[in-house]
């Protein structure tokens, strides 16, 4: 049955003025900055920096000449000891050595100081060396970060999925596309700042660490130039792991789902499968993590395919793995992870 | 020009898990004008709350169109979307903001004026705990703040799915006044999906009832009920005995009941009380009360849909 229903006249529909330029980007922005897990995060990560500040005065030292020749005597001692050694390998090459190789192969180089570490490897307490350390540290900070990004990348829109509030959004902005570009350019944004916060926090570290207990040798010429491309690449890691959690937990819809991928990726992936199948690693992201990070690359070593050509007679295949390859190797799987969570999510029914 | 127009929109979800695909919406058609309240009425899982979804383009349909303020939905959503407000199941907010951080960002993303803010939570009578944690509120606060959230936009469509779910006694009065000031108020339409049946039959001016995924009534209230009119009376006679036995005389079927009131007589199926009337006085007996027996929507939705709500 139907029936028609009759009411005043009602007054026309207006046409809404636009809401304000941005303000979803500022309402993102906002939401973002006052998450809990993210001041939590920040609150640690501040706490962790102060602590490792303090251990870095605690471990390192400021040797006196005392110390030095201590040092430079125990170094000469053991340098000694394995030459009497070697000297009587060369005297009496050993009898299991194999035919045809000389004896100068067989008991191997004299050792070096480097060899053994340097001198400041015997030092109680030994200064902090910023031209071995500047990339190290930032690579450190870098890899660190990266795993929060990532964290914090899988939350920001697992929260999103597990509350539901991203379809009480849609109540309001009803462009999926807008919604996730907005989410997305926000993250991206908050983890360029997590990455140049880390890069920031390790060089006021080492400068600490450096003025305070830190060697008197000048910095080698390139040094700046080295660490802050090094830097640059830190925080493009940095922001391409939140991108790889964003991407993931759009598509999974749960932050515990993607955290668990990404925790069974580690292990048995790049750990068990990396180890198994090394002419692999090239296609694994924890490799070309570390190959878009580190000065130069990374060198891999194809245990499971030796090169039987005359001049590498038994010699593992090597790889190198450059700074470019690995970042448009992530970035191609960021891309693909997100742009495959975004079109779900265009084209889901939200209950 | 309506407020909500569906015409023979049809949705059916995937199967999942071996179960078969299953049909939501099958050709409906929902008619709301302009003003008043209008009902949305339905057993569980007869498409309500899919029909919603629909028009706010969360689901998309698979045939028919839908439109909102003559604009079609969802391409044209983003136009009206600012004239409509929502409360869609449990309300969804963030759960560890307060009550008044989660409307701040929903006012920010529509560029709504904080003040606003406050004056939805006067609304619901909420102002005072405004600035708890959301997971720290009772399912009727919860409910109150999403009802807040929908009255953000001073929306000329108000759609409400399920208001009075949790709220005690005094919250579903208050609810209820709410929806009926806000019907009467010459700006707002309300689309008041619940499966109260007296809800509806209270506020409501006008209803659709739907089983299946399918319309099985329209209309106001009050015509949704007259077609399912019992014509029956209820009458009291100081001879109940004697005057039963006239009625029954001239083929009237009868029921004696007694209630708190006394004994009382239901007479069925009459055309005219006027006969009624008539035929006892004619017998010498004078009537203390004679009351139509109305039809009541939870009658008239058993009767249109064969099953309960």
């Amino acid at each position: 049955m139907t029936a028609s229903v009759q009411h005043p006249p009602a007054e026309p529909l207006q046409e809404l003025p636009p809401a304000p330029r941005g303000s979803l980007v500022k309402a993102e922005l906002h939401r973002f900055r006052a998450r809990r897990f993210i001041q939590v995060l920040a609150g640690i990560g501040v706490l962790g920096w102060a602590a490792a500040i303090i251990i870095g005065l605690f471990t390192f030292g400021t040797p006196t000449e005392a110390d030095y020749a201590a040092a430079h005597a125990q170094v000469d001692r053991i340098i000694q000891e394995n030459e009497t050694y070697r000297q009587e390998c060369l005297d009496d090459p050993p009898s299991d050595a194999p035919e045809g190789v000389p004896a100068e192969e067989v008991c191997g180089p004299p050792l070096t100081e480097a060899d053994i570490g340097g001198v400041e490897s015997f030092l109680g307490k030994a200064p902090f060396d910023l031209a071995a350390s500047g990339t190290v540290g930032a690579v450190a900070f870098a890899g660190l970060a990266s795993a929060l990004a990532f964290v914090v990348g899988a939350t920001w829109i697992g929260a999103e999925w597990s509350t539901r509030s991203i379809v009480a959004l849609l109540f309001w902005a009803p462009r999926r596309m807008r919604v996730m570009g907005t989410k997305f350019g926000v993250l991206v944004a908050g983890a360029t700042v997590l990455g140049i916060a880390a890069q920031v926090g390790w060089l006021i570290m080492a400068g600490i660490l450096d003025a305070a207990v830190g060697t008197d040798e000048p910095l080698p010429d390139d040094f700046w130039g080295s660490l802050l491309q090094t830097q640059a690449r830190g925080v493009l890691l940095v922001v391409l792991a939140a991108v790889l959690g964003f991407g993931l937990t759009s598509i999974v819809r749960n932050t515990g789902a993607a955290l668990g991928i990404a925790f069974v990726y580690v292990v048995v992936i790049q750990l068990i499968l990396g180890n198994a199948k090394p002419s692999w690693s090239p296609w694994l992201l924890g490799t070309n993590a570390a190959g878009l990070v580190m000065d130069g690359g990374v060198r891999l070593m194809f245990w499971d395919k030796v090169d039987y050509s005359a001049d590498k007679l038994g010699q593992p295949v090597e790889y190198y793995l450059g700074n470019l390859q690995s970042g448009i190797f992530l970035t191609v799987v960021a891309v693909l992870l997100v742009g495959l969570g975004t079109v779900l999510f265009a084209r889901r029914d939200m209950h | 020009m309506p407020a909500v127009v569906m015409e023979a929109v049809t949705k059916t979800y995937r199967g999942r898990r071996g179960r078969p695909p299953q049909k939501a919406l099958d050709e409906l058609d929902l008619l709301v004008e302009n003003g008043g309240v209008h009902g949305f009425l339905g057993p569980n899982g007869s498409g309500k709350t899919t029909s919603i979804r629909v028009l706010l383009g969360l689901v998309s349909a698979d045939a028919g169109t839908a439109r909102l303020f003559d604009r079609p939905v969802p391409d044209a959503l983003p136009e009206v979307i600012g004239h409509v407000g929502a409360l869609v199941e449990t309300p969804l907010f963030f759960p560890n903001f307060s009550g008044r951080r989660n409307l701040e960002l929903l006012a920010e993303v529509a560029g709504v004026p904080r003040t606003r803010v406050d004056e939805c939570l006067d609304i619901v009578d909420l102002r005072d705990r405004a600035g708890d944690r959301f997971k720290g509120y009772s399912l009727g606060m919860k409910q109150r703040l999403g009802i807040a959230a929908a009255l953000l936009k001073h929306p000329r469509l108000l759609i409400l799915d399920e208001p009075s779910n949790g709220l005690d006694p005094a919250g579903i009065r208050d609810v209820r006044e709410l929806i009926r000031r806000l019907g009467r108020d010459g700006h707002t339409t309300v689309l008041l999906s619940s499966h109260l049946l007296a809800e509806i039959e209270q506020v409501a001016d006008s209803v659709t009832i739907l089983t299946r995924g399918r319309r099985v009534a329209n209309g106001p209230v009050r015509e949704v009920l007259a077609g399912r009119s019992t014509h029956d009376v209820v009458i009291r006679v100081s001879d109940r005995e004697s005057a039963g036995a006239v009625l029954q005389a001239a083929g009237f079927g009868l029921s004696p009941f007694d209630d708190v009131r006394g004994p009382a007589l239901a007479v069925h199926n009459v055309q005219a009380p006027g006969e009624v009337t008539r035929l006892l006085a004619r017998h010498g007996h004078y009537l203390e009360e004679l009351t139509p027996v109305h039809a009541d929507l939870e009658t008239a939705f058993l009767a249109i849909t064969g099953e309960p709500a």
